[in-house]
């Protein structure tokens, strides 16, 4: 035993030898200014002004421009583009690095500065390190490549389409900014600051930035001013500067500074102080906010007179200082940026009990629609959060309950005064909510994180969470009040090219706890769901995608059939299509069941219907048929459909949830694309009027696109929608065998929609070098087998799907301190070396092929995953960008989770080296990709 | 005469050690038991862990997971080919919220039963250390997993895994036996390094060693935990109780005490395992019978046997290793190689390497009381 413990102590003691000291330092990013101390003058090849002079330093200043806000929008991110990571990623330097990583003189406003393509500086920017190249290399120093340049000059879709002169020829742009040094170099003394009361432009912007300040300081940052001083030592510079006798370096020159250098420090050129006059004693923002008190204190209001004392007929150059004065304007209030045409797009809608009011979430309004039903009016909107989804109430019907999908919140509203009382932080991306019967426990369906959230509803406190399905999503409580029924939106991971099914939840109420989970075989996308009055049974709508086998295939309906699961008391499940033969009843969404229980209507948002069941035969056909029949005919039959729809019911533009009123008489759809609901008479099953939700009269564009993305007239037999694999813009979590080139050749999985655009080439084989291709005769070729789109409506869906957001990333908010494990995960990712010191290849790295901001080199390359039927072993580098919630992964969908990502199919480290990896370090790895 | 007085004099000292009115009173002592083998219905006869749950009885077997009804007695069980991940199921812990069934997969890792659905984690397809599972505990949103290879922690919320080694807490070795949470505290008993002890509100770990090194020999007794290699750890009314190969031991934030086989009623020394039901009260898993320690102040224990031969069983009350009580009875143990105990209510489950035991606690008390000798309900009146 004592040998044992001397062992112990012993390993202990390398382990210390072995670390050789001190930890190694992580390099912090020092900003463009601190290399440019020693980096210019002709000495060391002008390198700071050169670079002063190029677009990259006015990268970040780009972002307040109006057309970057369109770029913003069409790449699918919902912030401001100064704030945006992914904008952040091209625009400016250390985006992805902690505070702490950077050193308290850097600043991101100078945009894409040195360290960006040549590495944190702190640990190489010594003189005595920096002249020792392989020195330098080993301290952090990285020498960029074209493929460095690529990573943020690669064509994007979205700078492209909005202002098509955006691309960039690297081949020609390198020796654009190509910035040797001397040889040999020599170091110059930089101009000694100015001094006195100067603080700096710097100082200025550190308050007069935004949109609240004008984005004044990017404004001067764009301008000629901010590079006045690095032309001086340009060709043109120094040819002017000899013209005018000056003699020796212009940039040292008094005769030049004076109109070239006019701030805190000569390398900012002609700084805000330059016009507005020393800044010391008016710079706090007490004496700006008093323009007596800052004029007193020294702050100038100039006038052009001041822009001619340098200006006039400067360098022969004619000077209309109206014109000029007109170009470098930065009021503070920037006029208002254009309205933005905002929907309504209602989803669900719920009876407040005991009233004829009918309270409907409106999805891009961010607000609950009240209406009165009598009157068939509008009589309210309550402004929520992002996203709202479903609305419940308490069964006295003074609480209602709104689930924010976006804003992972519930809004509860006191429904006598409309207003929000109270807001619950819930799971992510909640979807259904619901009461109970006693109006004890309100539940929460989590879609994203697959949980349910349990509330005590007389103090609101969270209770318990219960776990769902994959994407819960509606629930229904049984007339006995004693069972939830909820939906999954997708399937269980069954595994590699397995059958799908999906899971009911049932919860027992009395105790809140999940009861049994029925299991439905061979669908996803279940979604709406309404108990019979009898409680017999309950409806829930589905969809039944064949992705096993080619989508060339036509039995049994085709790629994609639609209709119901009928969950019965008994916890047992049938299956029936409400597609007919010819015509698909695409994406079946929601489903409710009148009060008498005679009919069931079931919306379909692809093929703008409701179709009518009448229950009792419904009930009759599946007990009448043998286990069999119920089990492999029915669930396939096109023709059964015939045996219990009692007809069609025409809605407006893709309906999602319907409703009956409590007087039996009418039921309401929600007609998401027209911001309306169409009224259903339910005694001749007929519309019987339709109800504005006042949403804008103008069809956009985009919403053209959203349409057309909807609705599918564009498949054959109208089976399904570019919605109906890609449900919100996502995936549907299956992987599809696409071409007729046999079962399960190259099967592929589905791949997000969310924020793609500046991502191409598309497919997980990279044949798609756009998204016009991809949606277009691709699309007809391959999946939709019908007329392919036409060029208008292939405008307006590229539109719209390039403007599809990518919701917050749930593991990490940018700007936020990662967590320990995050933090080490990070270490990981960007490492250079094994844990035993090997170094890896920089392209087996994480961070080459998966570079920042998209994650993505946009190429393709051989991981080792190919399979016995793949066509070919390399593929395209998916984005990372919210991958936690895009399972399954690689490019057949065959890696349930991420970690089985290296577990199982990287045996030979071509996937990055992680076999050397320990448990935790694989751990940490994972929990900072999924804040990607 | 010098031995008389010696002899004497030892007597005065035992009998002073006891608390004044205790030498007639006198433990609860279960006399009326149930038993469950592969005969009732469980899927295999070596039960390695057991959990009651209100109503249900989960049992952890060599081949698979049953589930008995308390009120029917009708058995339940799940095997691979019902969706069981694994066949070994070596710990059980139960979510009281969720009623969500957390299993410890002896080679196959982590399971959670569900609504019927079993959910599965292992080293390969999640951030779990290692497949051997020896223990799983529920702790508020968090599900703690002892193997082979150290300890994971699972938050069902934010998904997030974490390993605990020798890396990042004190723990010597990383073979990890037991795992237990109550009252803030998540205890790990692990092979080779002792009891840790991990604090939910600060993060902070802390270990219980031996003082004595990796003796197996006391030399100092009660000067802390009795040996290092530990098999479980349970902390109830601020006393941390630990079992080990080499006795078992208590401490009440101040002091420790040990018992062996030697000086106490526990049948063995080797200890595959406990259960405490208070600080005063804790019930031992050995090779040789079941082990209750009923008074602590006392040293009063109630030792549970079977006769192999006779298949019939009996338990003798102890104090200070004094037979106080001997009850016999046609029916306790299944099996003298305890594996597991779990305690719920009046009642105790005793898992063995030949079924389940299940003792029936009617007019159970804490503690020592006056009371007229035992009777087994299924035996004879005790001696």
């Amino acid at each position: 035993m004592r040998v044992r413990t001397i062992a112990v102590l012993a390993a202990g003691l390398v382990a210390l030898l072995g670390m050789g000291g001190a930890a190694p330092k992580k390099p912090v990013y020092m900003g463009a200014r601190a290399c440019g101390q020693c980096h210019d003058g002709a000495g060391m090849g002008n390198q700071y002004s050169k670079w002063l002079t190029t677009k990259h330093s006015k990268a970040y200043a780009v972002l307040s421009l109006p057309e970057s806000v369109e770029i913003t929008k069409r790449s699918g991110l919902r912030g401001q583009p100064w704030k945006e990571p992914i904008c952040l990623g091209c625009h400016s330097t250390a985006s992805t690095a902690e505070d702490w990583e950077k050193d308290d003189a850097f600043r991101p406003e100078d945009g894409l500065q040195c360290e960006s393509c040549h590495g944190p500086g702190s640990e190489y920017m010594s003189e005595e390190v920096m002249r020792n190249k392989a020195e330098a290399m080993k301290a952090g120093l990285r020498l960029p490549t074209e493929d460095t340049c690529l990573g943020c000059h690669l064509e994007k879709g979205s700078h492209t389409a909005v202002n098509p002169n955006s691309t960039v020829d690297i081949k020609q742009a390198i020796p654009r900014i190509a910035h040797p040094l001397t040889k040999p170099s020599q170091l110059r003394a930089p101009p000694a600051p100015r001094g006195g009361d100067f603080i700096g432009s710097s100082a200025c912007g550190a308050c007069h930035k935004g949109p609240d300040h004008g984005h004044q300081w990017d404004v001067w940052r764009r301008s000629d001013h901010a590079r006045a001083w690095a032309v001086l030592s340009t060709a043109d510079g120094r040819r002017i500067a000899s013209e005018m006798k000056v003699t020796g370096d212009p940039q040292l020159s008094t005769q030049c500074l004076g109109c070239h250098a006019v701030g805190a420090e000569a390398n900012e050129g002609v700084g805000c102080e330059a016009c507005h006059g020393a800044g010391k004693k008016y710079a706090t923002e007490a004496v700006m906010k008093d323009p007596a008190a800052a004029k007193a204190a020294g702050l100038r209001i100039p006038s052009t007179t001041g822009c001619n004392h340098c200006h006039r007929e400067t360098h022969g150059k004619p000077f209309d200082a109206a014109k000029a004065w007109t170009k470098i304007a930065h009021p503070t209030k920037l006029p208002p940026p254009p309205a933005e045409t905002r929907y309504k797009t209602p989803l669900n809608l719920t009876f407040r009990p005991h009233t004829a009011e009918l309270w409907v979430t409106c999805e891009a309004g961010n607000v609950v629609a009240v209406i009165d039903t009598q009157s068939r009016r509008k009589t309210a909107e309550i402004a929520v959060g992002n996203a709202p989804t479903d609305v419940a109430f308490t069964p006295d019907g003074k609480r209602a309950f709104v689930s924010n999908r976006e804003s992972d919140t519930v809004s509860v509203i006191d429904t006598g005064t409309r207003l929000v009382t109270s807001t619950l932080k819930v799971g992510d991306e909640p979807h259904g909510v619901l009461t109970d019967a006693q109006g004890r426990r309100l539940y929460v369906l989590n879609t994203s994180s697959n949980d349910i959230w349990v509330f005590d509803l007389a103090t609101l406190k969270f209770v318990k969470t219960l776990s769902g399905g994959i994407g819960p999503w509606s629930l229904a409580l049984s007339p006995d009040g004693r069972t939830i029924a909820v939906t999954s939106t997708f399937s269980n991971l069954t595994g590699f090219r397995k059958p799908l099914k999906s899971e009911i939840t049932l919860i027992d109420t009395e105790r809140s706890a999940v009861l049994d989970r029925p299991m439905v075989p061979g669908t996803n996308l279940m979604a709406g769901i309404a108990w019979h009055p009898s409680g017999r049974f309950a409806l829930a709508t589905m969809n039944r995608t064949k992705n096993l086998v080619p989508m060339t295939r036509l039995m049994q309906g085709w790629t994609i059939t639609n209709g119901l699961a009928v969950l019965w008391a008994d916890g047992t499940v049938d299956q029936v299509l409400l597609d007919q033969p010819g015509a698909g009843f695409s994406d079946a969404t929601d489903v409710a069941i009148s009060i008498d229980g005679r009919y069931a209507l079931v919306t379909s948002s692809g093929t703008d219907r409701v179709a009518v069941v009448d229950c009792a035969k419904l009930e009759r056909l599946l007990k009448s048929a043998s286990k069999q029949d119920r089990e492999t005919v029915i669930p396939n039959h096109l023709g059964k459909s015939a045996d219990f729809l009692a007809g069609f019911v025409p809605t407006s533009t893709s309906p999602r949830g319907v409703t009956m009123a409590p007087d039996g008489r009418y039921a309401y759809v929600a007609g998401s694309l027209d911001d309306d609901l169409t009224v259903i008479d339910l005694k001749t099953l007929q519309p019987a009027g339709r109800i504005s939700l006042e949403g804008p009269r103008e069809i956009t564009l985009q919403r053209k696109g959203e349409r057309l993305f909807h609705n599918a007239k564009i498949s054959f037999r109208r089976q399904f929608a570019c919605h109906s694999c890609h449900p919100d813009g996502h995936v549907d979590g299956l992987a599809y065998d696409i071409e007729a080139d046999g079962i399960g050749v190259s099967p592929v999985d589905n791949r997000t929609l969310r924020g793609i655009y500046d991502t191409a080439p598309f497919k997980w084989e990279g044949t798609n070098a756009t998204l016009r291709r991809q949606c277009g005769p691709r699309l007809s070729v391959f999946f939709t087998r019908n007329l392919p789109f036409t060029n208008e409506e292939l405008d307006a869906l590229d539109y719209y799907i390039t403007t599809i957001q990518r919701p917050p990333n749930r593991h990490h908010t940018p700007g936020e301190a990662y967590t320990p494990a995050q933090k080490r995960g990070k270490a990981i990712f960007e490492r250079g070396t094994t844990n035993d010191g090997r170094v890896i290849p920089l392209d087996n790295r994480c961070v080459t092929c998966h570079m920042p901001p998209y994650y993505t080199s946009r190429k393709k390359f051989d991981v080792g995953t190919q399979q016995a039927l793949d066509r070919q072993g390399t593929f395209d580098v998916p984005h990372l960008n919210n991958i936690y919630d895009s399972a399954p992964y690689l490019h057949n969908g065959m890696a349930n989770t991420l970690e089985e990502i290296w577990t199982v199919f990287n045996p030979y480290d071509k996937h990055g080296v992680t076999n050397d990896m320990t448990k935790d370090q694989l751990n940490d790895l994972i929990e900072f990709v999924k804040t990607l | 005469m010098k031995y008389l007085l010696a002899a004497a004099l030892l007597a005065t000292c035992a009998a002073s050690a006891q608390p004044a009115g205790s030498g007639s009173k006198l433990p609860f002592v279960y006399t009326k038991w149930k038993q469950f083998t592969t005969e009732n219905g469980l899927p295999n006869d070596h039960i390695f862990a057991v959990k009651s749950d209100g109503p249900r009885i989960w049992l952890g077997t060599e081949n698979g997971l049953a589930m008995i009804d308390k009120a029917s007695g009708k058995v339940k069980s799940w095997t691979e080919k019902d969706g069981l991940p694994w066949r070994v199921v070596t710990g059980i812990d139960v979510d009281k919220k969720t009623g969500d069934v957390w299993l410890a997969l002896f080679g196959g890792g982590l399971a959670r039963f569900s609504g019927g659905r079993f959910e599965h984690w292992h080293q390969m397809n999640s951030g779990l250390v290692n497949d051997v599972a020896y223990g799983v505990a529920v702790e508020n949103d968090n599900v703690w997993v002892a193997t082979t290879a150290g300890a994971s922690r699972y938050n069902t919320v934010s998904r997030e895994w974490s390993v605990f080694t020798e890396k990042n807490a004190p723990m010597e070795e990383i073979w990890n036996y037991g795992v237990n949470y109550r009252d803030g505290k998540v205890h790990l008993a692990v092979w080779g390094s002792g009891v840790l002890e991990y604090d939910v509100a600060t993060n902070r770990w802390k270990d219980y060693l031996d003082p004595d090194g990796e003796m197996e020999i006391d030399l100092y007794r009660d000067d802390g935990i009795v040996h290092v290699i530990t098999t479980q750890a349970n902390y109830i009314d601020k006393v941390l109780w630990v079992s080990t190969y080499f006795g078992v031991c208590r401490y009440d934030g101040r002091n420790w005490r040990a018992f062996y086989n030697k000086d106490s009623g526990n049948p063995s020394d080797f200890n595959n395992n406990l259960r405490a039901r208070s600080g005063n009260e804790a019930w031992f898993a050995t090779d040789k019978g079941l082990g209750a320690i009923m008074d602590v102040a006392t040293n009063t224990w109630v030792t549970y046997t079977r006769d192999p031969k006779s298949k019939t069983g009996k338990a003798v009350v102890t104090r200070d290793k004094t037979v106080l009580e001997t009850v016999e009875m046609g029916l306790n143990l299944t099996h003298n190689y305890i594996l597991a105990v779990d305690v719920e209510d009046n009642d105790i489950f005793i898992a063995t390497s030949k079924g389940l035991a299940w003792g029936v606690g009617e007019g159970y008390y804490g503690g020592l009381r006056e009371r007229p000798r035992a009777l087994a309900s299924n035996g004879r009146a005790s001696k």
